[in-house]
């Protein structure tokens, strides 16, 4: 049959596969170049976090000094993130977001639950973006994304029922009463969103639990009689 | 909890100040996340009905496709008809992804289209898929080779050459083994109508971007890896009807006629064969 292929139709169509697998290739090499750069950031995720897991165990008085020192571990991401944002191609961010979301996320945790402890707050997401250090000169590229921020928040939400219960076993009877109004007000700000059928939504299910748990704590102290009297 | 109302009255003196605080913030977080959603929405849909529109020239091309002269000709023609009017949808996303960017600089603007597409990226790239696989078919009825990415890129540009959307090595080769399952259909289609010469060229098709997929590893593409066995069921089943037709083709060269009907029966077998391969499985 003369019909048959000619060798050059089947070399251009080889030579299209090469070139376009080996721009794959490229692309799958810099996702990897993103992901080496994120690996420090989360070395240094995780020590903060090893730090505020002291707050279970510590006497009261050191719990500033342990969310000091775990802000401060978090701010030494900030060149890290820098690294980061130069890897990055112009406007292509959320390209590689699936690289970056955890992180920020877990970071948006520690800082949050280090910030509540200090200063009985919540910290907003301007402010954990400045702590972090994104969108800072160099990082202009980067963004905490809402859907990031509000998730790492639950994140602290999540830690702090077992914080009250511990704080009842080393005889701490303010701090529950100080987390049980804290996670009433965020689970009454989540409520304010109008969330879908996603991730976010599953985290906010949980907060319920976790308000119910501080409450049951707040229970038990007023039953016995060991909850703070009202603040002077 | 009716005892908690002992001690919420007195933090709440503190507490209600943090909570209307916070109230505004989240009134801000959940304007945008209400803003996303509704975007989020109006991708899919756009998305979906692109879809629908490939399948349907899809469909179109398959219908004509193995006609001869004119018809073909009209064939195409309409297609390129069809393939305009899932590229006015693509415009459309386009424009859903410069919203955001709506009344500031035309530079700007388009920074912040470029940031919103690889944003939304997963709402729009099933359709793009389904459209990618569409325009090669076309491409390849046209042609009769593969086309080139770039000219994926161009096709889906404005007239100024700005790119509606980003076409990623990624969306060209998963559309690219989609392409590998719809010439499997042509190249039957064709046998049945006596088209020799189109079941071998296809074969030797599929056999070339089968052997340049299996280079690529699972971790670089992972839905590739599930499609290329799809592929290898599509070339296995080509590679009988050429066998079969090569065969009858020596045998019967002097009539046609013949020709035809041993290839049909040929398909049927290799049809046959893999319904009783998956039976023993």
């Amino acid at each position: 049959m003369s019909s048959d292929p000619t060798p050059s139709r089947a070399e251009s169509v080889s030579s299209t596969l090469s070139s376009v697998i080996s721009l794959l290739e490229n692309e799958q090499n810099l996702k990897k170049q993103i992901r080496e750069a994120v690996e420090p950031i989360e070395d240094l995720s995780r020590a903060a976090i090893t730090e505020l897991n002291k707050l279970h165990s510590a006497p009261f008085a050191q719990h500033g000094q342990i969310c000091e020192s775990a802000v401060s571990i978090i701010t030494k991401t900030q060149p890290l993130w820098v690294t980061v944002a130069t890897l990055i191609p112009q406007g292509e961010f959320y390209r590689y977001q699936f690289a970056l979301g955890p992180a920020m996320r877990n970071l948006t945790t520690s800082i949050v639950l280090a910030r509540f402890i200090l200063h009985d707050e919540l910290t907003p997401a301007f402010a954990v973006s400045n702590l972090i250090g994104v969108q800072h000169d160099g990082t202009e590229a980067l963004q905490l994304s809402a859907e990031d921020y509000l998730q790492g928040v639950i994140g602290a939400v999540n830690e702090l029922p077992r914080l009250s219960i511990n704080a009842v076993t080393s005889q701490n009877f303010a701090l529950p009463v100080k987390i049980a109004a804290f996670v009433n007000d965020i689970f009454a700000s989540y409520s304010l969103l109008n969330l879908r059928n996603d991730a976010l939504r599953r985290k906010f299910d949980s907060l319920k639990y976790d308000v119910k748990r501080c409450e049951d704590v707040l229970y038990d102290l007023t039953l016995r009689g060991l909850a703070p009297a009202p603040a002077s | 909890m009716a005892n908690t109302d002992v001690i919420m009255p007195e933090s709440s003196l503190t507490a209600m100040s943090r909570r209307q605080h916070l109230a505004k913030t989240f009134e801000s977080y959940r304007a945008e996340l209400d803003s996303d959603n509704e975007r989020r929405e109006r991708l899919i849909i756009l998305s979906r009905s692109i879809t629908q529109l490939s399948k349907k020239l899809i469909f179109h091309l398959h219908r004509g496709a193995t006609s001869l002269g004119p018809a073909k000709e009209k064939t195409l023609t309409e297609g390129r008809k069809k393939e305009r009017e899932i590229w006015v949808n693509f415009g459309k996303i386009r424009d859903e992804l410069r919203v955001r960017g709506a009344g500031m600089e035309s530079d700007k603007d388009e920074k912040a289209g470029r940031e919103a597409f690889w944003r939304w990226n997963r709402q729009v790239s099933p359709g793009l898929e389904e459209y990618i696989e569409g325009l090669s078919f076309l491409w390849y009825l046209e042609h009769g080779t593969l086309i080139p990415l770039e000219e994926v890129q161009q096709t889906l540009s404005d007239e100024a050459g700005e790119p509606l959307v980003v076409v990623t090595p990624e969306d060209y080769i998963l559309g690219m083994s989609d392409l590998t399952g719809e010439l499997m259909r042509y190249a039957t289609n064709a046998l049945s109508t006596g088209d020799h010469g189109t079941p071998l060229a296809v074969c030797e098709f599929v056999r070339t971007v089968k052997a340049h997929f299996d280079g690529i590893s699972p971790q670089m593409l992972y839905k590739l890896s599930k499609k290329q066995d799809e592929t290898q069921r599509s070339l296995e089943k080509i590679e009988k009807v050429c066998y079969a037709l090569r065969l009858r083709l020596i045998e019967f060269a002097d009539r046609p006629e013949i020709l035809a009907q041993m290839a049909k029966r040929a398909l049927e077998d290799a049809a046959d064969n893999e319904g009783g391969g998956r039976g023993d499985e």
